[in-house]
C-alpha cells in the first residue's frame, strides 16, 4: 500500500447545513410535530439502515495482532539509528544535539575518542517511558542519525522502558541486503527539494 | 397420578430453568454479534470458533469474580436483589406454553409448568415484579447513580404496567379468556388476533420494550448517563444475575407477544411449533436490531410517551373493541 | 398433604414478614418486606383455587408498594436507620393488642357460630374470572361503580394538585425573568 491515501487531506465538496425548523411552543405546533414525526417513518430509515449493513456484510474489523494498519512515513514511533549507505558506518557523529533538545530529558548520550582519535558514542540510550515521541531530535540531527521509524507495539512491564543504541542500529545484515528504509518522515529532506532550493543572493 | 405429575413438573421446571439460563448465556452473544454485524464489526472472534465459546468464558469469569458487598450497603437488601431479577423472570415462565403439546415415549408431555386460566394476569404480574430487583437493588447500592436509577425504575414500573395491561385488555375481550392456551385456541378458528387489533399489537410491543428495559427506553441502566445503574456496585455473579434475568425475560416476553398476537403456535403440528421458535426469534431480533439503530429516550419523554399518547390510544382501542362486540 | 404443607409454609412466612415489617427500624427492610409479605398472601388465594384474584393480588400490591417505595426515596436516606419518636410504649402495646385481639373476634366470630355460608354458590361451568365478575356486576353493582367514581375524583384531584405551574418551565425563561418571578413569590410570602 503507498502512502498517497495519507497525504489526501480534501475532504469531498457535499457537506451541507442542515436546516432545523424552530421548537413549536404551542400546543397545536407540538401536537403537528409528534404526528409528523410518528408517521413519517425515520425510525423505519433507522432499522434499515443497520439491516442493510448487516446483510452486506461489509466489515472493517482489523483483527490486529494478525493483520495491521498500514502507517504513514511520518508516523513518530520507537527511535531508530541509521547507517551510511556507502560504508556501512554509523551515521552518529556523537554531536549530542538530540540530547540537547529532547523537552522530556529522555536521550542520554556520552562519547568518547577512539583510537583513531575520532568521536564516538559510547552510551546512547532513550527512556521510553518519558519519551513523548515529539521528533524534535529527529528534527534537529544534522545527519538525518536519529529518526522514527514504525515499531509501535513497545508494551512493557516498566515504566523505564530503554531502548540502546545498538538495538537502535540497523542491523549489519540489512545493510548488506540494502534493505535499509530511508526515512521521508519528521526532519528529513522532502522528495524534489532540490527544485525548490533558491539560490542565496550574494549582492548582499 | 398425584406423585406422577409432582415428578413431570418437577423435571419440566429443570428443563425450563437450564434452557433459558443457557439461552440467556447465548443471547448476550447473540446481541453482540448482531450489533457488530450492524456496525460493521466482527464481535467476539477469539475463544472457539466464531467466538462461538465466549459465552463460556464470560460464565467463567462471572462465577470466579471476587463478590464484593461495599460498606455503607444495606446489605440483606443488596445480595436479595439480583436474586429477585432472575427467579421471577423463570416464575413468570411457569404459565408459558413453549411448545404444543408432543407425545415423548408413549407419554403425552404439555410444555407448560402451570395450566392456570388467568396466565397472561399472571405472567405480567411476575414481570412486574421482576422490576424490584432493579429498584431494591438501586436503593441498598448507597450510590447516587444506583438512586437516580431506582427512581426511573419505579415510574417506568408505575407507569407501564398501565399501557401493558390496557392494551391487552381488548383481545382479552375478544377472546374472552386470560390463559395463553384459549389464546392460542381461538387464533386458530379466527385468524390472527394481530389483523383485528394491530393497535393493540402496537401498544404492548412499546410497553414490552419498557419492561424489559431495551433500548428506546434503556433508562433504567443507562450507561451513557449514570454508569450502569442499579448494577454500578455489583460485581462477579451478581451482576451476572442481573443479566440473565434480563435476557429471560426477553425471551419470555418475546414468547408471550408470539402468542397473544401472532397465532402462537397453532395447530400444534411440528410446522407450527418451528413457527413459533421462529416468532420468537424474530421478537428477540428486534430487540437487538432496534439496540442498533434507535437512540434512547428521555426518562421526561418516557413518561409523556405513556401517560400522554400511549394510554390513551389504548383506552380509546377498548372502547372501540367494546362498541364494535356489541 | 402439598396444600397443608404449603399452607403452612406461606402463613409462616407472611406472618415473619410483617413481623419485620413492624418491628425493624430500617426503612428498606420495612418497605421489602410489605412487598414479600403482600405477594406470599396471594399463595392463599392459589391454594384456594382463586387464581383470578391471587393474581390480582399480586399486579396490585407489587404496584402499590413501589409507589411507597419512591416515597421513602424521597422521603428517607434509605441506607440509615430510622430514629423514631416513641412515647409510652405501654399504651402503644396496650392498643396494638386490643384492636388486634378485636379484630380476630370480629373475623372470628362467624366462623366459630358457624354462621358462614357462601352466598353465592359457585355457578358450574364459569371459570373464576366469570365468577367475581358475575358478583361484582351484579349484587356488589353500586359499591363497585360508587368506588370506581371515588377514584376517578381522586385522579382528577391528584392531576389539579400536581399540575400547578405546569406551564412554567425555568429552562424557556432567562434569568430575568426568573428573577422577576422569585419576587412575586416572596412577596406573597411576606404580606
Amino acid at each position: 500500500m503507498n502512502n498517497e491515501q495519507f497525504n489526501d487531506r480534501n475532504v469531498s465538496n457535499d457537506y451541507f447545513l442542515v436546516d432545523i425548523e424552530d421548537y413549536p411552543t404551542d400546543g397545536w405546533g407540538k401536537f403537528k410535530r409528534v404526528i409528523k414525526r410518528s408517521f413519517r417513518g425515520e425510525l423505519f430509515v433507522g432499522l434499515w439502515v443497520v439491516l442493510r449493513e448487516m446483510i452486506r456484510f461489509d466489515i472493517h474489523t482489523v483483527k490486529y495482532p494478525e493483520e495491521k494498519m498500514p502507517i504513514g512515513p511520518r508516523y513518530r514511533a520507537v527511535h531508530e539509528m541509521k547507517r551510511l549507505w556507502e560504508s556501512d558506518t554509523e551515521r552518529c557523529i556523537g554531536c549530542g544535539l538530540c540530547e540537547k533538545i529532547c523537552i522530556s530529558n529522555c536521550i542520554r548520550i556520552d562519547t568518547k575518542i577512539d583510537e583513531n582519535s575520532r568521536k564516538e558514542v559510547s552510551e546512547y540510550s532513550i527512556n521510553l517511558g518519558r519519551c513523548i515521541f515529539c521528533g524534535y531530535c529527529a528534527e534537529v540531527c544534522p545527519e538525518l542519525a536519529i529518526t522514527h521509524g514504525g515499531e509501535y507495539e513497545n508494551a512493557s512491564d516498566q515504566r523505564e522502558h530503554f531502548v540502546m543504541y545498538e538495538d537502535m542500529l540497523t542491523p549489519l545484515d540489512k545493510m548488506k541486503a540494502a534493505t535499509q528504509l530511508e526515512f521521508e518522515g519528521f526532519g528529513a529532506i522532502t522528495p524534489h527539494e532540490d527544485e525548490r532550493v533558491k539560490k542565496t543572493p550574494l549582492a548582499y | 397420578m398425584e406423585t406422577a405429575y409432582l415428578i413431570e413438573t418437577v423435571i419440566k421446571i429443570v428443563v425450563i430453568l437450564l434452557i433459558f439460563s443457557a439461552l440467556a448465556g447465548i443471547g448476550t452473544y447473540f446481541e453482540r454479534k448482531v450489533l457488530a454485524f450492524m456496525q460493521r464489526r466482527l464481535g467476539p472472534m477469539n475463544v472457539g470458533p466464531f467466538g462461538l465459546l465466549q459465552v463460556a468464558a464470560d460464565g467463567i469469569k462471572l462465577f470466579t469474580k471476587e463478590d464484593i458487598v461495599p460498606s455503607g450497603v444495606v446489605a440483606r437488601i443488596f445480595k436479595i436483589a439480583p436474586v429477585i431479577t432472575a427467579a421471577t423472570a423463570f416464575m413468570a415462565a411457569a404459565a408459558i406454553p413453549f411448545l404444543p403439546s408432543f407425545t415423548l415415549f408413549g407419554y403425552e408431555v404439555h410444555p407448560i409448568v402451570a395450566d392456570i386460566n388467568i396466565g397472561i394476569l399472571y405472567i405480567l404480574g411476575i414481570m412486574g415484579v421482576g422490576l424490584y430487583g432493579p429498584l431494591l437493588g438501586g436503593m441498598a447500592s448507597a450510590n447516587k447513580f444506583a438512586l437516580i436509577s431506582a427512581a426511573r425504575g419505579a415510574a417506568v414500573f408505575i407507569s407501564y404496567e398501565v399501557v401493558t395491561g390496557l392494551s391487552i385488555l381488548a383481545p382479552i375481550m375478544m377472546v374472552g379468556s386470560l390463559s395463553l392456551i384459549d389464546f392460542n385456541e381461538y387464533q386458530i378458528s379466527n385468524g390472527w388476533i394481530v389483523f383485528a387489533q394491530p393497535v393493540a399489537f402496537i401498544l404492548f410491543w412499546i410497553a414490552a420494550f419498557a419492561e424489559t428495559g431495551r433500548t428506546p427506553f434503556h433508562l433504567i441502566a443507562n450507561d451513557h448517563e449514570i454508569i450502569d445503574g442499579f448494577g454500578t456496585e455489583y460485581s462477579g455473579m451478581r451482576w451476572g444475575l442481573f443479566a440473565i434475568g434480563e435476557y429471560a425475560n426477553m425471551f419470555f416476553i418475546s414468547f408471550v407477544i408470539s402468542l397473544l398476537f401472532l397465532g402462537g403456535y397453532g395447530d400444534g403440528s411440528l410446522l407450527g411449533a418451528l413457527a413459533l421458535l421462529g416468532k420468537v426469534a424474530f421478537f428477540f431480533f428486534f430487540f437487538l436490531w432496534t439496540r442498533a439503530a434507535w437512540p434512547d429516550v428521555r426518562p421526561d419523554q418516557l413518561m409523556w410517551l405513556c401517560w400522554k399518547v400511549l394510554m390513551p390510544i389504548a383506552v380509546i382501542n377498548i372502547v372501540i373493541t367494546g362498541i364494535v362486540m356489541m | 398433604m402439598f396444600e397443608a404443607i404449603a399452607f403452612y409454609l406461606f402463613a409462616f412466612l407472611t406472618i415473619s414478614m410483617f413481623y419485620i415489617t413492624v418491628t425493624t427500624s430500617q426503612a428498606l427492610y420495612a418497605l421489602t418486606a410489605l412487598a414479600a409479605g403482600m405477594i406470599f398472601i396471594s399463595a392463599f388465594f392459589f391454594i384456594l383455587g382463586a387464581d383470578f384474584l391471587g393474581a390480582v393480588q399480586i399486579v396490585v400490591y407489587s404496584g402499590a408498594v413501589m409507589a411507597l417505595y419512591a416515597f421513602g426515596m424521597m422521603f428517607f436516606d434509605t441506607t440509615r436507620e430510622v430514629k423514631e419518636k416513641q412515647g409510652n410504649k405501654a399504651i402503644i402495646f396496650g392498643l396494638g393488642t386490643i384492636s388486634a385481639v378485636l379484630i380476630v373476634l370480629i373475623f372470628a366470630a362467624p366462623l366459630v357460630s358457624g354462621n358462614a355460608e357462601a352466598l353465592f354458590p359457585m355457578t358450574p361451568g364459569a371459570g373464576n374470572t366469570q365468577e367475581v365478575g358475575m358478583v361484582l356486576f351484579t349484587k356488589y353493582l353500586v359499591p363497585f361503580e360508587v368506588a370506581a367514581v371515588m377514584l376517578l375524583v381522586a385522579m382528577i384531584s391528584g392531576i389539579v394538585l400536581a399540575g400547578k405551574k405546569m406551564d412554567l418551565s425555568l429552562t424557556l425563561m432567562n434569568e430575568d425573568e426568573i428573577r422577576e418571578m422569585r419576587r412575586e413569590e416572596n412577596k406573597k410570602v411576606l404580606s
